[in-house]
């Protein structure tokens, strides 16, 4: 660092290669690097398409490094009426990506005079993400029903589409995922899609260490969409075998002896 | 991020990510090929990804590289080639096609990973080849390979490869050549996807991932 | 002039009642008081010719072009104010070259045209702007074959087989109706194009004039090129001739 302080004699100054060397030395050690690795925070999320709409899926937990943040938060968002979307990734980014698509979405709707497309949500989205090269932290999963039927999508956040008949993200994508591969049917029932998606849910929560608490469920058809809040809640963590209050009687006693007392007035140290 | 090749992202832990993409001129047409997988680390994000994507009504490009970035690619190649074709008012042509392609990969090549292909048939040119590969550039080819699988198959694609071939004769080398590319390389799977391009229109083919020709015919190990 | 003293005429940017822009008319009157242009489109190519009216004597000739080349294969002639056609050619020539270079190929007469067009029309709609006292024709070869456009001060363009824009483009366009341009060649049409502009030329009101000839045709090797001097002499003397035996006629 002393080349800096010196009034430079002209050609090249290599003190950045210095700093440069230096930062990465210190990018290598750990937990502890004075350079934060990218921040994942765990979730898990998912959709299907069965026979006459789409499913979509979440956990309810928010993680803030290794802490729980929230046990019960919402994950599926809204973005049109025949539209939702969930999120996973860094919670703020999701929540006010979907929130701005929303009202784009609502003015877009205002002057077409239509019902809103998933491709246009789905478009609109992608590019947004495109354009900050995935430095906001939303993965996506898009579902909804408009006037050319059904449609599902995954957005990472780099802005790259994928569209298929069932889907995972998140960090419990993988046991999520494995649930889908065993499970999924083209053509499936409304119920036994629904169940398909809350145990692809149940086995990211059980799973993933990211991921926890309860499933959310939205089911989205052209008839329109029912919002499942806390389908299934998670069990108690811990029930101690002993009650924490003692009703009378609780011990028990083998024998029983009653003696009566006489009490002598006067002190006994007197005699 | 999911991508298609191997090649620095933001998690710098990601294993070899790939693909297998290629595309070969033909007696009337050109046939282009790719694998489906998308990976993302050592994950299977897609597997069965679409890699050769419409630009306009007869030309197609397959892509290799980052997904989110070829994608763009590909979506700006589409909006270029519209407004164009209503200017000059008649179908775009496969070199002015693959021009525009090169301009983008070019002039943004210190923020793109794309490796691309363009192929496609035009009543001038008939079926033409142009390789685009990572930093721009701009090639025409009789056939072209590329990704990561694309390694594996050189020796075997100039082995087989012959000028004037009919047009099933181009998609069985197609199949042939993604299939050896899926069996060797790691990142490259799924299915095999064709679209062929003739003065007729555009055929789209898929071969299953238990279907591969490779296995018929007894080539694997 | 109807025009004059109703207020309509100040600015493109109000219509007068029955619905004219007397500036952009004006402008088209800047052009009718300039040199003849005549621009042919025949079998195998394009002729460009250009009565220059000369001012002074001692100009050098050659000097003030009024054909000038835009692309390797599209030359441009300027009728009217010439330092408004100039950047009118500038325009030409940027968009031929970002054309080529997005495209990859050399930018089709119709698109430069249109292009031009644009330009020139957008000048109509600002009170800032004056509309271009200029008309140019547009003549070339591309992938389709050649090509003459023709655009106005108020960004109107039209493709033509044969084109005249100036002072003399009635009597030349009268002329021009009488060669059968798809039969003709390049070579055959030179002579025409000067007789029609020397035919045109009125010697009593205007001084001295200067021929320009350009063409693109295989001669030209497909490029925009003034016709060789040989050439041009011979088709200005064999024009003379045609001319004076049409006086001895009558």
């Amino acid at each position: 660092m002393e080349a800096s302080l010196e009034i430079p004699k002209g050609g090249f100054s290599f003190d950045l290669c210095k700093r440069n060397a230096w930062l990465e030395s210190q990018a290598n050690y750990g937990s502890s690097s004075i350079i934060k690795k990218a921040k994942k925070t765990g979730t898990t999320i998912a959709g299907i398409i069965f026979k006459d709409g789409v499913v979509l899926g979440a956990d309810t937990r928010a993680t803030s490094g290794p802490i729980v943040a929230d046990k019960n938060c919402e994950k599926i968002h809204y973005l049109a009426p025949n539209i939702f979307c969930c999120g996973a990734g860094t919670s703020a980014d999701c929540e006010n990506v979907t929130e701005m698509m929303a009202s784009n979405l609502t003015l877009h709707r205002l002057n077409t005079g239509r019902e809103c497309r998933v491709i246009t949500a789905v478009t609109m989205l992608s590019q947004y993400l495109f354009r900050y090269q995935g430095y906001i932290s939303a993965a996506l999963v898009v579902g909804g029903v408009d006037s050319t039927g059904p449609s599902l999508y995954t957005i990472h956040p780099h802005g790259s589409v994928d569209q298929l008949p069932f889907v995972t993200m998140g960090s419990g994508s993988l046991a999520a995922m494995a649930v889908f591969e065993a499970g999924y049917q083209e053509g499936l029932e409304r119920q036994p899609g629904i169940d398909l998606v809350r145990a692809a849910i149940q086995s990211g929560i059980d799973n993933d260490l990211g991921s926890g608490s309860n499933v959310d469920i939205t089911v989205i058809t052209p008839e329109g969409v029912q919002r499942f809040r806390n389908l299934d809640k998670a069990e108690p963590k811990y029930k101690s075998k002993n009650p924490l209050f003692y009703p009378k009687g609780t011990t028990k006693y083998y024998d029983e002896i009653i003696s009566k007392v006489a009490i002598i007035e006067g002190d006994a140290m007197e005699q | 991020m999911p991508s298609y090749m191997p090649g620095p992202g933001v998690d710098v832990s990601d294993p070899a990510l790939g693909t297998t993409i290629m595309a070969v001129e033909f007696d009337g047409g050109v046939v282009l090929g790719a694998d489906s997988r998308t990976s993302s680390g050592s994950y299977v994000a897609n597997r069965v990804s679409d890699k050769i994507t419409y630009v306009s009504d007869k030309i197609y490009v397959c892509r290799s590289g980052s997904a989110a970035d070829t994608q763009a690619v590909a979506d700006m190649m589409r909006m270029y080639l519209g407004m164009h074709s209503l200017e000059i008012g008649k179908d775009p042509e496969v070199p002015t096609a693959a021009n525009i392609l090169n301009q983008v990969c070019y002039e943004n090549k210190n923020y793109l990973m794309a490796g691309m292909i363009c192929a496609g048939w035009d009543e001038r040119n008939g079926g033409v080849v142009y390789s685009i590969p990572l930093g721009g550039g701009l090639f025409r080819e009789s056939y072209t390979i590329g990704g990561s699988g694309s390694g594996y198959i050189y020796g075997y694609c100039d082995a087989n490869f012959r000028k004037g071939m009919s047009k099933h004769e181009a998609q069985e080398f197609v199949k042939n050549a993604i299939s050896l590319a899926i069996w060797r390389d790691g990142s490259s799977g799924g299915v095999i996807r064709t679209v062929t391009i003739t003065k007729d229109g555009v055929e789209r083919e898929m071969v299953l991932g238990d279907k591969l020709p490779h296995l018929a015919k007894g080539w694997c190990p | 002039m109807s025009s004059i003293g109703t207020g309509y005429d100040l600015y493109t940017t109000s219509y007068s009642p029955d619905g004219r822009v007397f500036q952009v008319e004006y402008a088209g009157k800047a052009v009718e008081s300039s040199g003849t242009a005549v621009g042919v489109r025949c079998k195998d190519g394009v002729v460009l010719g250009f009565e220059k009216l000369v001012i002074s004597k001692m100009l050098v000739e050659g000097s003030s072009r009024r054909l000038l080349t835009v692309d390797d294969h599209v030359g441009m002639a300027v009728s009217g104010l010439l330092a408004d056609g100039r950047q009118l050619v500038n325009r030409a020539r940027d968009e031929a070259a970002s054309y080529k270079e997005f495209y990859g190929e050399p930018i089709p007469g119709k698109v430069l045209a249109e292009r031009v067009a644009g330009f020139v029309h957008a000048y109509t709609m600002y009170w800032s702007v004056r509309p271009f006292g200029a008309s140019v024709l547009i003549g070339g070869v591309d992938k389709d074959g050649p090509f003459l456009w023709m655009i106005e001060p108020s960004g109107l363009t039209y493709n033509y087989f044969g084109c005249a824009i100036g002072k003399g483009k009635q009597p030349a366009k009268v002329e021009m109706e009488k060669i059968k341009l798809n039969e003709t060649t390049c070579r055959e049409v030179l002579k025409e194009v000067a007789r029609i502009i020397h035919s045109v030329h009125d010697d009593v009101k205007d001084k001295d004039f200067e021929l320009e000839l350009s063409w693109i045709c295989e001669e030209s090797g497909w490029k925009h090129k003034m016709v060789p001097k040989e050439l041009a002499q011979q088709a200005e003397e064999e024009a003379k001739k045609a001319l004076e035996e049409d006086m001895d006629d009558e």
